[in-house]
Order: C-alpha cells, then sequence, then structure tokens
C-alpha cells in the first residue's frame, strides 16, 4: 500500500504495525480520530511530503525515497535522524539492557550466559552512544551549515571555506558497519549458542526488539547514505566553487 | 543452518530486478539479495558484500567494459552472471560464468540457478560445513584471549595469511564477526574462562 496525504493515519497504523514507532517519532500522539495524513501533519506542523516519504519507506523496502528527500530540506531529514537517535539511546538500548537483566537459569553455573551477555551489550550500547554523540555534535551541525551557507547568495565566510576545504563530509569515518556486525552477532548468539534461559519468553523479547531495532538502524543509515551524505557532497562543491 | 549465498543483482529496470530477485530467492540456499541501479560503485560494494553471485545486466558492462577484469581482481571466486537482452549470445561475454537471457522461460533459468548454486557449494565445500574445524576453534580461543593476528600466528605456527582465512571461515560458520562476539561464543562454548577474556 502507498500511503498518501488522503490516506487516514489510523489506516497507516492498522495496515502495518511496524509504523507505530516512526508516527511517535514526529511527536505524533494516538488518538487522531479518522483524521487523513495531511490533517494530522497540519495539527503538528509536519511537513506531509516529508511524512510521506518517510513512512512510505519504512512501510515498503523497495520504496526509495531518496530521489524525493533530496530534492527537500536537509534540516528535514537531519531532524528526524536525531530523533531516531533519542528513541535508540533512550529507549530501545534501556528496554533490551533491562530484559537481559531478567534473564534467568535453573542451574548456578549458566548463569556466566547473563554476565557476558551483559558485558557484550553495555559495549554495543557504549559504542551506538558514542557514535550518535559524534554525529550529532560533529556531522550534523556541519551539514546543517552547509546548507544555511548554500541557500545564501555569494561567497562562503573564509573560515567556513576553510572548513570545507579541511575536512568534507567524505572524511567522516563509517563506523555503521560495525555497529550492525555487533548486532547481527547478538542475534546469532541469542538464537543459536545461548544456553536455553528459564524464561524463554524473556529472550524472545529480547530478540525481538533486537529485530526492530536493526530494522530502524538500517533505515537510518539508508538515510544518511543516501540524502544526506550526497546533498552534502554537492553543497560543499558548489560552495568551493563559488570561493 | 549452513552458509548462505549471496547475490548483487545489477540492472536498471526495477521489473527485471525483482523477477531475479523473485527467482533467486526462491532457493533456500539463498543469503541476502542486494539490488543496485548502477554499476559505479559495484567495486565498493563487492568490497564490502562479498557475494558469492554477481548478475549484472549486458548493456552496463558495455558502458564500462574494464569493469569486469577490475571486478576479478577483487574477487577470483565470484560468479559473473550475464543477463542479456534476446540477440547476444554466450560468446559476447567470455568472462562471465552464466548467461540468463530475457526471453528465457522460467524453469530453464531456475535450472542455471540452481547449477550455479551447486557449483559454489562443491567449491567451497569446507565453508558450507556447519562445525568448526578443531584448528578454527584454536583460533577462535586465541581471538577471545584478545591476540591479534600476528600473535595467533606465532602461537599456532601458522602464517598471518591463514589466520584471517580461519576467521573468515568461522564467521561463515557461526555468523559471528566481531571480537566482543566471538569472546562471548568461546566463553559459552567453554573454550575460554570468563576471567580470561579481554
Amino acid at each position: 500500500m502507498i500511503i498518501t496525504k488522503d490516506t487516514k493515519l489510523a489506516n497507516v497504523i492498522f495496515q502495518n504495525y511496524h509504523l507505530i514507532p516512526i508516527v511517535s517519532r514526529f511527536g505524533i500522539k494516538f488518538g487522531f480520530g479518522d483524521k487523513n495524513v495531511q490533517q494530522v501533519c497540519n495539527q503538528y506542523d509536519i511537513n506531509p511530503d516529508f511524512f510521506i516519504e518517510i513512512v512510505n519507506a519504512f512501510n515498503d523496502k523497495d520504496y526509495k525515497p531518496y530521489e524525493k528527500l533530496k530534492k527537500m530540506p536537509l534540516s528535514f531529514t537531519v531532524g528526524y535522524l536525531l530523533k531516531s537517535h533519542f528513541w535508540y539511546n533512550k529507549t530501545k538500548l534501556p528496554i533490551i539492557e533491562n530484559l537481559i537483566e531478567q534473564l534467568e537459569w535453573e542451574r548456578e553455573g549458566d548463569n556466566k550466559n547473563k554476565e557476558v551477555l551483559k558485558k557484550f551489550f553495555s559495549q554495543y550500547r557504549k559504542e551506538v552512544n558514542e557514535h550518535t554523540v559524534n554525529e550529532e555534535t560533529e556531522i550534523y551541525p556541519y551539514v546543517l551549515e552547509l546548507e544555511k551557507n548554500y541557500n545564501k547568495e555569494g561567497q562562503v565566510e573564509n573560515v567556513f571555506y576553510e572548513r570545507i576545504q579541511n575536512k568534507s563530509i567524505k572524511d567522516y569515518a563509517d563506523t555503521h558497519d560495525e555497529l550492525n556486525s555487533a548486532l547481527l552477532d547478538l542475534k546469532n548468539i541469542l538464537v543459536k549458542y545461548l544456553y536455553p534461559a528459564k524464561n524463554n519468553n524473556i529472550t524472545e523479547q529480547i530478540l525481538i526488539e533486537i529485530f526492530k531495532l536493526e530494522k530502524d538502524m538500517t533505515d537510518h543509515t539508508e538515510l544518511e547514505d543516501n540524502v544526506v551524505i550526497p546533498v552534502a557532497v554537492k553543497m560543499e562543491e558548489d560552495l568551493k566553487n563559488r570561493n | 543452518m549452513s552458509r548462505k549465498i549471496t547475490f548483487i543483482i545489477v540492472e536498471r529496470s526495477y521489473v527485471i530486478r525483482s523477477g531475479l530477485k523473485k527467482i533467486i530467492t526462491s532457493f533456500q540456499e539463498t543469503g541476502f539479495v542486494k539490488e543496485f541501479e548502477d554499476i559505479h560503485l559495484i567495486k565498493k560494494i563487492i568490497v564490502k558484500e562479498q557475494p558469492n553471485v554477481l548478475i549484472i545486466n549486458a548493456k552496463l558492462i558495455d558502458e564500462a567494459p574494464e569493469i569486469i577484469s577490475e571486478i576479478r581482481k577483487i574477487s577470483e571466486t565470484i560468479k559473473l552472471v550475464v543477463f542479456v537482452g534476446t540477440r547476444r549470445s554466450h560468446e559476447d561475454f567470455p568472462a562471465f560464468d552464466l548467461r540468463i537471457a530475457v526471453d528465457e522461460q522460467k524453469s530453464l533459468i531456475i535450472k542455471k540457478v540452481q547449477e550455479l548454486i551447486s557449483e559454489i557449494k562443491t567449491e567451497k565445500k569446507d565453508e558450507f560445513s556447519e562445525d568448526l574445524s578443531e584448528r578454527e576453534k584454536d583460533v577462535v580461543k586465541q581471538i577471545a584471549l584478545g591476540k591479534t593476528n600476528k600473535q595467533i600466528a606465532n602461537v599456532l605456527f601458522i602464517s598471518p595469511h591463514t589466520v584471517i582465512t580461519h576467521r573468515k571461515n568461522i564467521t561463515g560458520k557461526l555468523g559471528i564477526k566481531t571480537v566482543s562476539g566471538l569472546t562471548v561464543y568461546a566463553i559459552l562454548n567453554n573454550l575460554i574462562k570468563i576471567e580470561d577474556a579481554q
């Protein structure tokens, strides 16, 4: 199903409940009645064109929103990415950590399963946090500054020009792969190698949370790689040519 | 679960890409199938994704004929499949392992892909076995103890290159890639004690 501005938001949720956190991420609260996407977006001051690209992309992995998003202000995409960082660090990762804490085994000796899982996960959480902080303090502000300058006429101020020359967006090291590998490892460990826990329902919940997190992070990375980076590269080149 | 066979499709037409993907994913051996419209990043993608099979439209090769030998330099074992319009024969593409044509029937394409998959599984028999060999267990143990490839090579009297090959095969079998993940595996399987982990 392609979601349009005329689609009722309630039907968006009914046909794919995975969109629940995405809708919340835009600040929309449940209880929106029979309003369609356009009406809800007006109410919450959300750009409806941006909204439908994001929900469609999340809804159907073959729906590639990149060309349309590239034509919109980068601040939209960056704003969305920032909100998903918050969701990872403050919502999802603490939930998973808390679930791991609840795991139990019949025999005392099997508790090392929990100990190693906890250690692995806290390291992963730390890496995600470092990665997101770096993007929030370095990459995103730089990209937004680029856009501001790009939209202004004429030459770029010297200080910013030097910045572009010295450290282009292409130079920011990409650690997404590593974060993704850690998540894949965790899935393998839980599904295949963990000694079965007494409360298997908790293992089940952890796995479901990890799969959801992985899906969200994949979409997140694709937005960065296919929208933010290429647009920023283009702006850098344009700005360099002005001076 | 044995290792999966992974595919990359480079094709501009969405309809053709989807059709090829549908056939490929009908095999249980199939792992990921990634689609790309364009050829220009293909070398980088191959290095990153390490696919077993690359399917590419003949027209894209006409635009950059040198790409095939460059891909072969990156990966000697990758299977190259060319997707062609009707009027071009296999002789036009000697560097390819397989040719699939747009007018071929589904059953023929399935047969060709099946044979290709069998060929890959025979060539990579070791990788497709799921159990770690004793040597691979030794390597996992050393990784979990925090040793570098060079140190592992010294301890086990093998070359660093062999260590890298073992690591690749271990990741293929276990599905675990990171040092932390392998450490968890080593502890859970009693290859090392928890207090010896880094």
